[in-house]
């Protein structure tokens, strides 16, 4: 190419004027098996990112993203979960050496020092070798952090109740709309608020929904007082007159089939009357479009 | 200007100087107002709590009663109310006690009496936090201090709450 | 036809040597797949840049229905994925591609590591590597709360929990990052959006940048 004095340019542009473009580099002379990345290397990779594309789309197509109900402040039966890739952090704040009076270790401490070293590893390993039996030290921390963060994701994934936690879901959760100025009310709170929900919807773990029971009155009051299966006896604590009002609010703001004049105090609850009445911990399939629109009319 | 200085201060440098000079003001006069806008919460005052009323003072047990109340949230542009929830009950003295639910190692809501091997303490299912009934955190378990306490003013027999501070 | 035009833009701007500095590089033979299968490995950071690809792509789509308010949030990402169409694959791609663009940089790290690529004279592309990482992981925080659901919403307060214990400043923290020292509430999740949309891509772009750069001008580290 002509430089200095006597170049030529494309009119009156800095842009040098050139008769042969657009001429790829000569690989040949190369040591080695090497090619060119552009196109014949680029193109192995593409064909490698198709590949991963459609592993990805199957997995997208097969698994909904999980949307849970909207968020609610006020609800104390939650129990929170990070997502995965937080889990090491949540499940290391378990450990006595990383909570209490040491949290800050926890929260500071141990992640500090492990991302600090893998943001330095340069300046920390600073030998000439590179192959990872040359160099034990660093090779041994890496690979105790990679099996660490392993380790406590996966006991933090045991002990999460994955089941009970569909529930949360949005297509499984019951919706009941209860009289919160039903007299019942309070003795609802006061008794049962806090294995089934503050609006009857129950809680994964602790206990099902009452958004359809086929008991009268009675029967409630007689479970309240004696337990039934899962929920123990003497749970109810007050006055008979108490019972009364529980009772009654229960019968109230459940739908129940047999009683007819349920269905109209529970007005939000179409969605959840076809669903099966023994306890959630049973998936319930019910429509989950009846539920949402009963939703978008909330607001 | 002398030589001298000349020689010391080029011409080149001294643009150079002056260059970033007007470029950290362009950049700092541009920024400024911006920062300022998004620490705006760390310069907000701490409003004062209104004190609501919860219950009554005779209806107060030893046993603790789970009660809610709500007072008027103010969340920037957004008011709301928001729902307290508070552990009422009368301590071994005969004093009132009321206790916020939110767990002070990492803000989940502790439940009392629900576990059954401590069925005489509040719990936090998150990372099996305890409390002892009076809210002391027990050693050994994650929470890093005692369960919060709202303030509290008695009127008339009736008990009013306001702002959960820690102990 | 299209090398006509080519040509007619080449004469006038030259812009064959920009792409051809790209373009123009070889590619040695031990991270070429052709020739030694375990060279597969060299993939996860071509993969990691192709799956954030896919989430900056499918993020700007999401914002065409997604509203940052606590009272609308919810709905509309309920209406994105239930009634709009595709929007169920739009929100699974960037719900699962943050998972997997995990998995991905957190592959290529541990590649890059074992085979101490960071030794000199690549040390500040490890550097601007963790930032990236760094970088993945806080849009993985800050993108968790936007849909306002449950989970969403107490996560986060775990979340800004753990920054409220760290020593001093930790309370400040928080505060910075929800908007309000008590509430996680409206302002928090204005404050997540912003950093979700605006200020981590931008982080991110230019993170990246630095890295693909540094890449071209030092060459693949050679053969172990």
């Amino acid at each position: 190419m002509h430089r200095g004095k006597g170049m030529k340019f494309v009119g009156d542009s800095r842009v040098p004027a050139k008769e042969h473009r657009n001429i790829p580099k000569d690989y040949s002379a190369f040591p080695g098996r090497t090619e060119a990345f552009w196109p014949n290397f680029l193109l192995k990779e593409w064909l490698v990112g198709a590949v991963f594309l459609i592993g990805f789309l199957c997995l997208v197509a097969a698994a909904p993203s999980p949307l849970e109900q909207q968020a609610d402040p006020n609800n104390a039966a939650y129990i929170p979960l990070p997502d995965w890739y937080f889990l090491f952090l949540y499940e290391l704040l378990k450990y006595e050496f990383a909570s209490a009076d040491y949290i800050v270790i926890g929260t500071v401490g141990i992640p500090g020092l492990a991302f600090g070293a893998l943001l330095l590893a340069p300046f920390l390993d600073t030998g000439p070798g590179r192959k990872p039996s040359k160099r034990p030290i660093a090779t041994g921390m890496m690979l105790l952090g990679v099996m660490a963060t392993i380790w406590l994701t996966y006991e933090s994934v045991v002990a999460a109740d994955w089941e009970a936690r569909e529930e949360y879901s949005v297509e499984n959760v019951v919706e009941v709309e209860v009289d919160e100025g039903h007299p019942g009310y309070e003795v609802y709170m006061d008794n049962c608020m806090s294995c089934h929900g503050d609006a009857m919807q129950g809680a994964p773990t602790l206990g099902p929904d009452l958004a359809n029971l086929p008991y009268d009155e009675d029967q409630i009051k007689e479970i309240a007082v004696e337990g039934i299966e899962d929920m123990p006896a003497g749970i109810f604590d007050g006055s008979d007159e108490e019972l009364d009002e529980l009772a009654n609010f229960i019968v109230e703001n459940t739908s129940v089939e047999a009683d007819g004049e349920a269905g109209d105090d529970a007005g939000n609850d179409e969605g959840s009357d076809e669903e099966s009445d023994e306890n959630s911990e049973e998936d319930s399939e019910d429509g989950s479009g009846e539920e949402q629109e009963d939703e978008e009319s909330d607001e | 200007m002398s030589e001298k200085k000349n020689n010391q201060v080029s011409r080149r440098t001294f643009l150079n100087y002056t260059l970033t000079g007007v470029g950290g003001f362009m950049g700092a006069a541009m920024v400024a107002p911006m920062v300022g806008m998004a620490v705006d919460p760390l310069l907000q005052a701490d409003g004062e709590g209104d004190f609501v009323y919860v219950m009554d003072e005779d209806e107060i047990t030893e046993e603790p009663q789970r009660k809610t109340f709500t007072i008027d949230q103010e969340d920037g542009w957004y008011e709301s109310q928001a729902e307290r929830v508070a552990w009422i009950f009368r301590d071994g003295n005969g004093d009132i006690l009321a206790l916020s639910p939110i767990c002070t190692h990492l803000g989940c809501i502790v439940d009392w009496g629900v576990q059954d091997d401590h069925p005489d303490q509040f719990y936090c299912p998150c990372h099996d936090g305890r409390y002892d009934k009076d809210g002391v955190n027990i050693p050994g378990t994650p929470p890093t201090e005692p369960l919060h306490v709202y303030e509290q003013r008695v009127d008339d027999g009736r008990l009013y709450l306001g702002r959960a501070n820690p102990r | 036809m299209l090398a006509k035009i080519y040509e007619w833009i080449d004469e006038r701007l030259d812009i064959t040597p920009i792409w051809r500095d790209i373009a123009d590089h070889e590619v040695p033979e031990h991270v070429n797949p052709a020739h030694h299968f375990s060279a597969f490995v060299y993939c996860f950071g071509g993969l990691t840049f192709f799956v954030t690809v896919i989430q900056v792509l499918s993020g700007m789509f999401l914002t065409m229905y997604y509203v940052p308010d606590i009272e609308n949030a919810w709905n509309s990402v309920q209406y994105l994925q239930s009634q709009v169409a595709h929007g169920q694959i739009v929100r699974g791609m960037h719900h699962w591609g943050a998972s997997v663009v995990t998995v991905m940089i957190f592959l290529h790290t541990l590649r890059v590591f074992f085979q101490g690529a960071y030794k000199k004279p690549r040390e500040l592309n490890w550097v601007v590597g963790v930032l990236l990482f760094f970088v993945i992981l806080g849009l993985g925080f800050t993108g968790y709360l936007l849909p306002w659901d449950n989970k969403a919403f107490f996560a986060t307060q775990v979340g800004l929990e753990i920054a409220e214990s760290v020593p001093i400043i930790g309370p400040d923290i928080k505060t910075l990052l929800a908007g309000d020292p008590n509430i996680v509430g409206a302002q928090t999740l204005t404050r997540f959006f912003a950093i979700h949309v605006f200020f981590l891509p931008a982080a991110l772009f230019g993170l990246m940048g630095a890295h693909f750069i540094m890449i071209r001008k030092q060459g693949i580290t050679g053969p172990l």
